[in-house]
């Protein structure tokens, strides 16, 4: 025990001016009226992915050269980066502060690269062994229906994964073309997924059709649909059915799937999505001009920003306001489309403005071909009656997937119409969650509302301009020439220096600062930790305005 | 071995001697040669010290603040509006307890610029905490140095060593120089019990609060009581090894004499001369060298003045608004002596030369009474 020396003669003394003892028995943090705390926040990042990946964190441990575990840490809410990775539409790189400052980090690419390494070590991804004696029947395998499968496996429930194709991979095989997902990763994202743990993966099985919805429920303790949406919705144009036009959908599916696919000609791809852009493109690999005709302008497209720049960048054509008004043929071969003009009325419920004819104004162009890709429909054939749906969508609770059978789940497109892989993702892992507390009478945990930062709290002065570091990718021009990968991924230098341009926004990542700056060295650096002395620290807090990211709150003393 | 040497490099030759570790000085006139001198013996090896070069006298009582900290015998040499600027660090070597050996060539202060010599610069550091030892002759300066190591070592304690700008920095005269072999024995290596050590961890310098602060000045009085007692030890000490005595004071045909002239610096000398003047014409005059200064020797002064008549100060300083600096302590010291008359005179401010004739008028005006008693007397001002 440290105890105050009292001298009580000058001969006690030492004749120069100097510390015979410890002075820390003077507790200074008496002295302290606010007290300083590590408090970490939610990096905005994270609240900006669907599926809340724990970004900042594992860009911090890209930092630190510890791959594995960041590869873990996306896992915990993300099955497939290989394929995010490469597809998402990354809504967390919209929320990225350091985009408030020069350009946001590329999230995207890291995580892809990450995800490539999870594929490159399958040692990483340690099978778990069925634990649990209730099952699952998944039925789809998509994004929602892997993700939902590998979740509960993961909790060590015996899972049965129903697909009516042969392979695996919904709309993630069939939807998305060759260069922006090859074939071959989406095979060892689903190999590592369903060996993952007590996966049978059924193939070949059309649920509603070859097995009722009913007879699962027998075997099943809970089903989980993520049927996705896999029809192509109808233009409604007179005589659309007599040739020359084909949904998108399927179109995607013969290239996809390596049929032999028409080329050469003239083709129309009508849509503004994404799957007008796949479309499109495709089309524009097998050797076709091509014109993307949207009904309102390039701002309210749906489609990622990159792709209808890249879809430009290749050589598709847009044309805005129009809508395909008449087929005209040359006896049966379609040989020309009127488009009707439109221009922008009032916005609609979904915020756009609505497209409005313009009477009278119509331009014709010359089309071998038509495809459609306005939007796609669920297949509820076999479904319906099980569940209440609407709009031929599944009534679920989002974030639990819950639907009118207590014992049904349901996820994904089919739940939420078209949107998007990750969000299905994220809908797949919630579900698997619920039903796991469900099928263990566990209660639903209790969730805070998250505390997050912004620019505002940033300590700039500790942050240096960069750019971003841009993926590689092959040239358009050698793109369009086959279904090669467009992005090659990042080199090993690339992903240091993305990943060092994080500000890691209100959560520690161990820059020393506070602990350099505390004058009265009340902080303890332990390992990936600091605590606070609380016994000496003043409350001065340069600690909390010296931390560039705003991971150290004030509280009152006493309060 | 006797040399002919300037007062400046007997400082040298007594620092030589004395096996300094560090030296860090800042040239200055009249100074310049003492520093020349040892730069040049570190230079050679003649020394085995570190020279440190500095920029100002601040830095260079701070580098010996740190070195003696450190444990070394630290030296260094300076004068006039060196010393002043110096006076922080006069005052952390006094309170860290650093013995510290400082020379200090007296040089009047500007402005008006003067490079010649007055006591005011020294007598400025009067209250500081350093001893201080006013030196007559070239061969008391160098005798003095190894001798002021062993009394700040042996008490904690800062000396400096003061001697008249050119009438004795810059004069010549036969010194028996003293080596570092013969002084060894004398003033062995400094070995301080406490020092800055990295394996002995403490802070130095630090607070104290009102509890403690006291005590530590206190027990820097302690050391200027015990310093008297220990410079005469000392004194003997180096007498006994090398011939020579110097005392706190030195008293000359004081025994029987009814007029006693306190001098110090080289004015002793010259007042000698008048004193055998004043005695062959029947005069029973005596004179009273004050060798150190702060421990000032109130019990020995006051043994010599009080059987005088009368008593007279010159003083070659002066305290603005008061009286000569001298004058005040030797009244101090005879304090209740109302049967004394203790005259005080200001003479040689700024180089002005102090002759015979000018001690001669000093003795005159006391005896025969024309000085004023009450007040200051200024001797050869042109009014």
């Amino acid at each position: 025990m440290v105890r105050k020396i009292e001298f009580k003669s000058y001969k006690e003394m030492p004749i120069r001016p100097m510390t015979v003892g410890s002075m820390l028995w003077n507790l200074t943090g008496s002295w302290r009226n606010v007290r300083p705390l590590y408090d970490f926040k939610t990096s905005p990042c994270i609240l900006g992915c669907p599926t809340n990946e724990n970004i900042q964190r594992y860009i911090w441990l890209v930092t630190e050269q510890r791959y594995e575990e960041a590869w873990r840490t996306i896992i915990e809410t993300n099955p497939m980066p290989a394929v995010t990775g490469r597809v998402c539409f990354h809504p967390c790189m919209s929320k990225c502060t350091r985009g408030d400052y020069d350009e946001s980090v590329n999230i995207n690419a890291i995580e892809r690269s990450l995800g490539d390494m999870g594929l490159d070590h399958p040692e990483w991804m340690e099978s778990v062994a069925a634990s649990k004696k209730k099952k699952i029947a998944i039925v789809g395998s998509g994004p929602a229906g892997l993700s939902c499968a590998f979740y509960l496996a993961r909790l060590g429930y015996p899972v049965t994964l129903f697909e009516r194709d042969e392979t695996l991979g919904g709309v993630l095989r069939w939807g998305i073309p060759e260069y922006r997902l090859p074939g071959a990763v989406l095979d060892r994202v689903s190999a590592a997924i369903t060996g993952a743990g007590p996966i049978e993966v059924r193939t070949g099985v059309n649920v509603g059709v070859d097995i009722g919805l009913a007879e699962l429920m027998k075997t099943y303790d809970a089903i989980f649909l993520g049927l996705g949406l896999m029809r192509s919705r109808a233009l409604g144009v007179e005589g659309e059915d007599k040739g020359g036009i084909e949904p998108g959908l399927e179109f995607l599916r013969r290239v996809n799937g390596g049929q032999k696919v028409e080329s050469g000609g003239k083709v129309v791809v009508v849509g503004g999505g994404n799957t007008a852009m796949d479309v499109a493109r495709c089309a524009l690999r097998s050797g076709s001009d091509v014109t993307v005709v949207y009904r309102r302008t390039r701002h309210e497209m749906p489609a990622i920003a990159e792709e209808i720049e890249e879809a430009e960048h290749e050589g598709v054509k847009f044309q805005f306001l129009a809508a395909p008004k008449q087929l005209v043929r040359g006896g049966k071969k379609l040989t020309a489309v009127v488009f009707q003009k439109m221009e922008l009325g009032e916005p609609d419920e979904s915020g756009r403005r609505r497209p409005v004819p313009i009477e009278g104004e119509t331009f014709e162009l010359e089309v071998d071909r038509l495809y459609t890709a306005i939007g796609e429909q669920a297949d509820l054939a076999g479904i319906e009656g099980n569940v209440e749906t609407e709009w031929n969508l599944i009534l679920a609770q989002n974030g639990t997937g819950a639907t009118s059978d207590p014992k049904i789940f349901a996820g994904g497109d089919v739940v939420t119409g078209a949107a998007s892989v990750v969000e299905a993702i994220a809908a797949g892992r919630k579900a698997a969650e619920r039903i796991g507390r469900m099928l263990a009478g566990e209660p639903e945990p209790e969730t805070a509302e998250p505390v997050t930062v912004g620019i505002e709290d940033m300590n700039l002065d500790y942050f240096t301009h960069s750019k971003q570091n841009q993926v590689p990718r092959i040239g358009s021009e050698a793109a369009v020439k086959g279904f090669d990968e467009i992005k090659t991924g990042y080199a090993p230098e690339h992903l240091a220096a993305e990943a060092q341009r994080c500000f890691s926004c209100g959560v520690c990542n161990y820059c020393d600062n506070c602990w350099i700056y505390c004058p009265d060295v009340a902080i303890k650096r332990l390992e990936e930790e600091y605590e606070f002395d609380y016994d000496y620290c003043k409350g001065c807090l340069v600690c909390v305005y010296e931390c560039p990211r705003n991971a150290i709150s004030v509280r009152e003393e006493g309060k | 071995m006797k040399k002919v040497i300037m007062g400046n490099h007997a400082v040298s030759y007594g620092v030589r001697a004395s096996e300094a570790k560090v030296i860090s000085a800042y040239p200055i006139t009249p100074q310049t040669h003492v520093v020349e001198l040892l730069s040049e013996m570190c230079a050679s090896g003649e020394i085995d010290a570190k020279f440190i070069k500095v920029e100002s006298e601040h830095s260079a009582m701070a580098a010996c603040v740190g070195a003696s900290a450190a444990g070394s015998r630290a030296f260094t040499a300076t004068s006039s509006q060196g010393l002043l600027l110096m006076h922080e660090m006069l005052h952390w070597a006094v309170g860290a307890r650093l013995p510290i050996v400082l020379a200090n060539i007296n040089r009047a202060v500007g402005p008006p610029w003067s490079i010649w010599t007055d006591q005011n610069d020294s007598l400025s550091q009067r209250d500081v905490g350093w001893l201080q030892f006013y030196c007559e002759s070239n061969q008391e300066t160098q005798d003095t140095i190894p001798q002021a190591f062993k009394i700040a070592e042996t008490l904690q304690m800062p000396v400096m060593i003061v001697m008249d700008a050119f009438f004795l920095s810059h004069t010549y005269e036969i010194v028996d120089i003293i080596e570092k072999e013969q002084v060894r024995e004398f003033l062995p290596p400094y070995k301080p019990q406490i020092k800055l050590d990295v394996d002995d961890q403490h802070s130095f310098g630090n607070l104290a609060g009102p509890d403690y602060y006291m005590e530590l000045r206190y027990m820097i009085q302690l050391a200027m009581q015990d310093a008297l007692g220990l410079i005469e030890k000392v004194d003997k000490e180096f007498g006994d090894l090398f011939g020579r005595r110097y005392g706190l004071i030195d008293p000359y045909r004081c025994d029987d004499a009814e007029y006693i002239f306190v001098t110090s610096g080289t004015v002793a000398s010259t007042t000698r001369k008048v004193i055998d003047d004043l005695r062959d014409e029947g005069i029973k005059a005596g004179s009273l060298k004050i060798r150190v200064f702060r421990p000032f020797p109130f019990e020995a002064v006051l043994d010599v003045l009080s059987k005088a008549k009368k008593v007279a100060v010159i003083d070659r300083n002066i305290s603005f608004g008061s009286h000569g600096i001298f004058y005040q302590e030797i009244k101090s010291a005879l304090y209740g002596r109302t049967d004394i008359p203790i005259i005080g005179f200001i003479a040689g401010l700024g180089g002005r030369d102090i002759t015979p004739k000018v001690v001669r008028e000093i003795a005159d005006k006391t005896i025969d009474g024309t000085a004023n008693e009450r007040y200051i007397n200024w001797i050869g001002v042109k009014i």
